[in-house]
């Protein structure tokens, strides 16, 4: 860890932007039409999945049974959607689960990542070395599901908290040295020195000039973070048993549980058949239904942020 | 970077001089900053590290994890002393270097070509589809396998295969396609990510090289070959020894959902992960469970330590510690 | 560098502070547990009383975990569940459905972390044995001596409770239900009735073939046999391997014989005649083509209304059962094919532990009591209430239109279905079918027995894996047996197949011998 900090490799600006009008060195139109042929097909492959399963969703399940998954409904219908919300109170709160987890989770952990990274920024703070290192070692060692499952609910007590769902993500070492890396190679320390000259403390160093010059790193962080949370459904599978703190995923996940729990489980599905018990899972076209809702919002906050990654990422990745 | 050095000429050898409470004082701030984070940091990584003993422990529950008996290195022994034990290893190795290779690879080629292309919008657009499948969840993704692979009314047996005169295969069934399904999946999932970060690396790219190379009568290929690949190097040493870290890992997700766990596909499927939980709801052992996440850390970390090594070795500057 | 070397030194001490605390933490819990055992010992004293003196009793807040969905009217028909105990036992009940995709990974986590819990659902295909290994749940044997514990064993079939014993202990009540186990075919009437079948050729599985393509004849829209894992002829209820503890792992005796040579299940002839059967079915279409990758539960494949018959296991009014839940009222019916027999798949298979985590396991012991012998609070636990969820003419129940509200499916986990109301689709003579099912049946030789697999962890660990490659596949018929199944041998011998045969058997003799 030492080197890197006092070892900067690339002499790039990265967050100079690239202007290239009629740029002598562009590619041959011929290149220039294979590549974009190539990139429309990948975009098919990309989109064509979530327009299957929309499609499905849309339609009749028994034409889905029988004739099998279509791009194009054969007869339109609603009944997945209106089997789903039927009973729609489970899912308007586990919406609300998720968005409540997503926003606090993200806000709070770009916070504390900030935070953390800036000291850490710093070449001349004494102990850096050792909080990065402390952070870093998490990236390589842990102590496995029962310990961690055992400190969340004994020391922590937080079973069906919705802080056990936004807690484990709170602080990753990756985005942390990421947004280190950042700070160090984009904040220009004179502009630091000058701050403290005037008098500035620390605290305000970073609230006014570093944070706001580093919008890009922290986007792309809060969106990766954004993603985490709304994607989680583990969290939700060890902590919650309680319905009202079911978030959206863990929904979904479920039904896809439970359907798996059949063919892990033989015995155990023999066990339940005997003794009489049920057990019945959605129908194909609520299935498809329940991921549409499950992947839903996700995708709309997607362009929110992505104006900002690509910067975000750049000098961040360049060295982890 | 020279600002870097300036700070570093502005503190000449004063870390060796101040004793520590005198650097609490001066740097106070600084410590509370750090104390969220590394509270987090405490209770959620390092206090569940101690969990590591369970792993050579005989749990039972009267006696407590502390007070349970010792039994050494009994737990590790499913991980290696069967036929089982070597399949999940290769399976797991072998499709973590295709991924690497494939994210590597097929990312780099990518980004030159987003990079290349004259029309930016689309560039950009054709960027964000690519992006959206990293957006999906595995249960998600799951549920898209099954539109596509489930038996009788897959839309690739029920569409694509009539279409091409093909019989039905019953992919959750036949083990040999998996290792072409994995890796394409794994690629469509997380392809845009990668490419997203070569990509912001090339875009930082100095334009005057490429400029320089022109003039020289340098055809693209040379270009990128002799200028973007060579810049690249930091970018890719950094993912790759991080995915390498991991190699001892399997996304679960991929391996447990999409392959909807059959048994039939476990010769070409299984991997540590899901042989662990297997276990694991088979023997309702912690101590096996916990045995196999202390080997993947162990393993990982000392692949770490290697390639590092390797890499400092090689070339010290590109090194990440 | 040098700093680097003084901020590990710095880590680990830091690290080292923090075992200290992780310890005291752990102190603090085995004090708990010693605490519990304290409070166990006071509550038995002064508890001779019990029964209907509901009021010198502490409040007590008891918590159960068992698998299934949680209804919606849970809440309502728990506060008068509640309302009822606290009258009986001052107790009342926090119950915790956990759905059964869940069960496994939460319930191993919930008493790996010893998390307070009174009573827990378990059964011999769900971890009793490992749980009881580790500790999980209490020895039942003072507890049973109780008033409480007394008037259960009373009403128990004595074969329950030497059925589910652990090296000679008893770590669970058994729910009192059909105690034998039969396999046997359940299959569409109406159908039958349409094409004019002869049900009654059907002796063996071998005799299906005629009557499967015949349905597939005249109905090739149908599919005449659904299999799925663990519904085949090679199942252990169907083909009566005994395998004396866990299913996954080899090595069985037959039920319906005497013989006490544990030997692995490809041994036996009807294993590899049962192969080929399914086989031939399979090749000519009878059987369901993604049999082993199907998603759908049988209950689901039979709504569907496509399915003609399915491998079951049976007891009286099982078809009856099933047709309820898949809206085929008055359209099934079962073939019984195999013996009556008792073993420990049966005994063991649905049972209700007192965890060791339990506060006051005198009160589980109270409430697991009522649940057997009190038939309002049974039925309301599964039923709900009484003119709200249902309607009842004695002991005959008819739906309304909120049962759907609250119909949890768990009768068979919960005390004595004896007890039980019966719907007016079933047989009004259910529970007289069921006594009379339960008399007579052969006892296997293995009953009372249960493998522990510790000694042979790392064997049993890959034959796990092995089994789940190759079974669901052989047994539907989807591969050749004559093919695979020497692969399947193979594998298996090659993951430590003989040392866990060897060791089971070293285990059951002993059992034998000390019986």
């Amino acid at each position: 860890m030492s080197s890197s900090a006092t070892n900067p490799t690339l002499g790039v600006d990265p967050l100079k932007k690239a202007k290239r009008e009629r740029n002598p060195n562009e590619i041959g139109k011929k290149a220039n039409f294979l590549i974009n042929v190539f990139f429309w097909l990948y975009t098919a492959a990309c989109v064509l999945p979530l327009f299957l399963v929309i499609a499905v969703s849309f339609s009749n399940e028994r034409d889905v049974v029988v004739d099998g998954y279509k791009f194009i409904p054969q007869t339109f219908s609603l009944d997945a959607y209106r089997f789903l919300f039927e009973d729609w109170t489970p899912i308007v709160n586990a919406y609300g689960v998720s968005i409540f987890v997503t926003v606090v989770g993200t806000i709070l952990s770009v916070i504390l990542m900030s935070l953390y990274a800036y000291p850490i920024s710093r070449d001349d703070f004494p102990h850096k070395n050792f909080f990065s290192f402390f952070c870093f070692f998490t990236l390589l060692f842990n102590g496995g599901l029962v310990p961690f499952y055992l400190v969340y609910t004994q020391t922590l007590d937080l079973k069906n908290s919705l802080w056990a769902l936004i807690m484990p993500y709170l602080v990753g070492a990756f985005w942390v040295l990421i947004i280190r890396t950042f700070f160090k190679t984009t904040i220009p320390v004179a502009l630091l020195e000058a701050a403290k000259i005037d008098g500035a403390s620390e605290f305000r160093i970073f609230g006014s000039i570093v944070l706001p010059l580093s919008m890009p790193v922290l986007a792309t962080v809060a969106l990766f973070q954004t993603l985490v949370y709304w994607n989680d459904w583990f969290m939700s599978l060890l902590y919650i048993t309680k319905d009202t703190n079911v978030s959206v995923q863990f929904l979904m996940y479920k039904t896809m549980l439970n359907i798996q729990f059949l063919s892990t489980n033989t015995q155990a599905a023999a066990g339940i058949a005997a003794g009489g018990g049920i057990l019945s899972f959605p129908t194909e076209t609520v299935r498809m239904a329940m991921a549409v809702v499950g992947v839903g919002p996700i995708i709309f906050a997607y362009p929110f942020f992505q104006r900002f990654f690509i910067q975000g990422l750049t000098v961040g990745a360049v060295k982890g | 970077m020279a600002t870097q050095d300036a700070t570093a000429a502005l503190q000449p050898g004063k870390r060796r001089t101040i004793p520590f409470f005198r650097t609490v004082r001066k740097y106070w701030i600084f410590y509370v900053m750090l104390l969220p984070a590394s509270i987090v940091l405490i209770l959620h990584n390092y206090l569940p590290m101690f969990g590591v003993i369970i792993a050579f422990k005989n749990v039972n529950y009267a006696d407590g994890i502390w007070g349970s008996p010792w039994i050494g290195l009994d737990n590790f022994k499913y991980l290696f002393s069967t036929d089982t034990a070597w399949q999940i290893t290769r399976n797991t190795i072998a499709y973590n270097v295709v991924f690497i290779i494939l994210n590597l690879g097929i990312a780099i080629g990518l980004a030159i070509m987003f990079h290349e292309m004259r029309n930016k919008g689309w560039a950009k657009f054709h960027q964000s589809a690519m992006f959206l499948p990293y957006f999906l969840s595995f249960v998600v993704v799951a549920y898209l396998g099954m539109a596509f692979l489930q038996g009788e009314n897959g839309f690739i047996n029920s569409t694509i295969l009539p279409m091409l005169g093909i019989e039905k295969i019953n992919w959750y069934f036949e083990p040999d396609y998996w290792p072409y399904i994995l890796p394409v999946v794994n690629t469509w999932k997380n392809i845009g990510y990668f490419v997203v970060i070569y990509l912001a690396a090339i875009v930082g790219f100095d334009k005057e090289y490429y400029e320089a190379a022109l003039i020289d009568g340098a055809s693209k290929w040379q270009q990128t070959m002799k200028i973007t690949v060579p810049l690249l190097t930091p970018v890719i040493v950094v993912m790759t020894i991080l995915q390498i870290g991991r190699i001892f890992y399997a996304d679960f997700g991929l391996f447990f959902q999409f392959t909807r766990n059959q048994g039939a596909l476990y010769d070409t499927t299984l991997v540590i992960e899901t042989y662990v939980y297997q276990t694991f709801l088979a023997m309702g052992d912690i101590g096996m469970s916990s045995a196999a996440g202390l080997y993947q850390s162990i393993v990982g970390f000392i692949l770490v330590l290697v390639s590092n090594l390797v890499i400092r070795k090689i070339s010290p500057d590109n090194a990440i510690f | 560098m040098k700093t680097t070397k003084k901020s590990m030194m710095l880590m680990l001490a830091l690290v080292f502070a923090m075992s200290l605390v992780l310890a005291a933490c752990g102190g603090n819990n085995s004090g708990n547990t010693n605490s519990n055992t304290g409070s166990e010992n006071a509550g038995g004293s002064n508890e001779s009383s019990e029964g209907a003196a509901g009021s010198s009793l502490e409040p007590y807040v008891l918590k159960m975990a068992y698998p299934g969905t949680k209804q919606q009217d849970h809440d309502k028909v728990m506060a008068e569940v509640n309302k009822y105990l606290t009258e009986k036992i001052n107790a009342t009940l926090e119950l915790q459905p956990i759905e059964w995709g869940q069960w496994d990974q939460k319930v191993n986590l919930m008493i790996a972390s010893r998390e307070p819990m009174d009573i827990y659902f378990t059964a011999q295909w769900s971890g009793y044995a490992v749980n009881v290994s580790k500790g999980a749940f209490l020895d039942l044997a003072e507890l049973l001596e109780t008033e409480a514990g007394q008037a259960i064993v009373e009403t128990l079939d004595p074969a329950y409770l030497e059925g589910s014993k652990i090296n000679g202990k008893n770590y669970g009540v058994p729910t009192n239900k059909e105690i034998a186990g039969q396999g046997g075919f359940i299959y569409r009437t109406d159908i039958a009735e349409e094409l004019g079948l002869d049900m009654s050729t059907i002796q063996s599985a071998a005799d299906l073939k005629p009557i499967l393509q015949a349905v597939k004849k005249a109905k090739p829209e149908m599919i005449p046999l659904f299999m799925r894992d663990g519904e085949t002829f090679n199942v252990h209820y169907y083909a009566q391997f005994d395998f004396l503890g866990d299913a996954n792992i080899p090595g069985v005796v037959l039920k319906d014989q005497d013989d006490a040579t544990v030997k692995p299940r490809f041994e036996f002839d009807r294993y590899k005649e049962n192969l080929q059967i399914a086989r031939e079915l399979y090749v000519d279409g009878l059987i369901n083509q993604d049999a082993t990758t199907t998603t759908l539960s049988t209950q689901d494949a039979m709504k569907a209304g496509n399915v003609f018959m399915t491998v079951q296991p049976l007891k009286p009014g099982k078809a009856e059962e099933m047709a309820a839940v898949t809206n085929l009222t008055g359209k099934l019916a079962q073939i019984a094919i195999t013996e009556r027999t008792i073993a420990t798949s049966e005994t063991a298979g649905s049972m209700l532990a007192i965890s060791t985590t339990s506060e006051d396991p005198e009160r589980a012991m109270m409430f697991i009591n009522l649940l057997h012998t009190d038939p309002y609070l049974n039925n309301l636990f599964n039923f709900g209430i009484e003119d709200d969820h249902f309607t009842r003419e004695g002991n005959i129940i008819s739906p309304t239109e909120t049962t759907s509200a609250y119909s949890p499916g768990g009768a068979w986990m919960f005390g004595n279905q004896f007890l039980n109301y019966v719907w007016d689709t079933e047989d009004p003579q259910k529970w007289e079918q069921f006594k009379e099912f339960n008399e007579g049946a052969k006892v296997s030789p293995g009953l009372g027995f249960t493998f522990d697999a510790e000694p042979v962890k790392t064997q049993v660990a890959a034959a796990v894996n092995v089994r789940k490659e190759y079974d669901p596949a052989l047994d539907t018929g989807s591969v050749d047996p004559d093919e695979v199944l020497p692969d399947y041998i193979e594998k298996l011998k090659a993951s430590g197949l003989d040392e866990i045969i060897a060791e089971k058997q070293s285990q059951f003799d002993e059992f034998l011998a000390n019986k």
